[in-house]
């Protein structure tokens, strides 16, 4: 089975300027990947690219056996490819009901919609009418992954699901994505905190200054390859 | 693991229509809309020069026919390309605003209620 999506060699930036410098990626059928590295290393505008929000100025990119290099990120979203951006991702000022109510545009039952993200996340039930900017940061990334599974993606992309929440929490919310790709959901998980994903991921990428440094299974990330890529290379 | 979700993920990103980035193509419009604005104007004003040129009435209806009123039709199609793709772009910028602004509205008021909350509280 071809690699449900690879980047090869993608050079990208923002005008004149380049961010990534022929990044190499690839991600199976219902694996978690994580994107680690230090801030600025190029693993937001990847996921950019991925998405379709950023059209690569080199390099191809491909889905399910297919070059979709330059298609839009709205024809990406309708195939199955969903993203949850860093921060939040939901409106503040509409319900947890509402919130999900505005997943529904893809054709989906409210009622189905809201049965898978209270079975996932019971707490969300509890707070169904409470607005969701009142809610806490890891029940709002509750309700941004519950609305982003209700599109029923089959490539999903994460975006520092941890910014700003307690480790507990974050462990938590990491089990739900575990569970999430074990039901055959390929995840492309960006994480500035390594430890914090490698438990649930399968294969991991440690990019640097837009060059992927190191790329290996998840448990044979060591701790030398992570501190050459944040701290940089020993002389 | 959901093989299925993966077979019909397959087939259609086999079936998209691969075609560049919309913005691109709305850049693009933009660009013919203004360089149809200018062509029109040179057109119709040098239809209107060298119809005034000449006595001759055949020069003069063929330099309006041929000039301004093409300079014309040039210059209301360009408009109406530059005005749809222009606007267009300004809405997409104003509605990111209003969401923006909505998001810090909403998160000033949940500080408030918050140190209400701890007032009280207290």
């Amino acid at each position: 089975m071809s690699p449900l999506l690879e980047l090869r060699g993608i050079r990208a930036g923002y005008d004149a300027i380049e961010v990534l410098h022929g990044v190499d990626l690839v991600v199976q059928p219902g694996q978690v990947v994580a994107l680690l590295g230090p801030n600025g290393a190029g693993k937001s505008t990847t996921l950019k690219v991925v998405s379709g929000l950023v059209t690569p100025t080199g390099g191809q990119l491909w889905m399910a056996g297919r070059d979709v290099t330059g298609v839009s990120a709205d024809a990406l979203a309708r195939v199955g490819v969903c993203t949850i951006p860093e921060g939040r991702g939901i409106f503040p000022n509409l319900t947890v009901r509402e919130n999900l109510l505005m997943a529904t545009f893809g054709g989906s039952r409210l009622s189905d919609i809201e049965e898978s993200a209270y079975g996932r996340f019971p707490r969300l039930a509890e707070r169904r009418t409470q607005l969701a900017g009142t809610m806490s940061g890891g029940e709002q990334q509750m309700l941004s992954l519950a609305r982003a599974l209700a599109s029923d993606p089959a490539l999903l992309l994460l975006d520092e699901m941890s910014m700003g929440l307690a480790p507990r929490i974050v462990s938590e919310l990491y089990e739900q994505v575990g569970r999430i790709a074990a039901d055959g959901v390929s995840v492309l998980v960006i994480e500035q905190f390594a430890r914090t994903v490698l438990g649930v991921a399968d294969w991991a990428v440690v990019m640097s200054h837009g060059t992927v440094q190191a790329a290996g299974p998840a448990a044979q990330i060591g701790e030398d390859v992570l501190a050459d890529a944040y701290l940089g290379q020993r002389g | 693991m959901n093989e299925e979700r993966v077979k019909t993920f397959t087939a259609e990103v086999a079936e998209m229509k691969l075609r560049g980035a919309r913005a691109d193509r709305e850049r693009l419009l933009l660009a013919v809309g203004v360089v149809a604005l200018v062509a029109g104007v040179g057109l119709a004003v040098f239809g209107g020069f060298q119809a005034s040129g000449t006595l001759e009435l055949g020069d003069q209806v063929a330099y309006l026919a041929t000039g301004t009123f093409i300079g014309l039709a040039l210059v209301v199609a360009g408009t109406a390309l530059f005005v749809r793709y222009s606007v267009a772009r300004f809405m997409r910028f104003w509605l990111v605003r209003l969401v923006h602004e909505h998001r810090s509205e909403t998160d000033r008021v949940v500080e408030a209620l918050k140190s209400l909350e701890n007032k009280l509280g207290k």
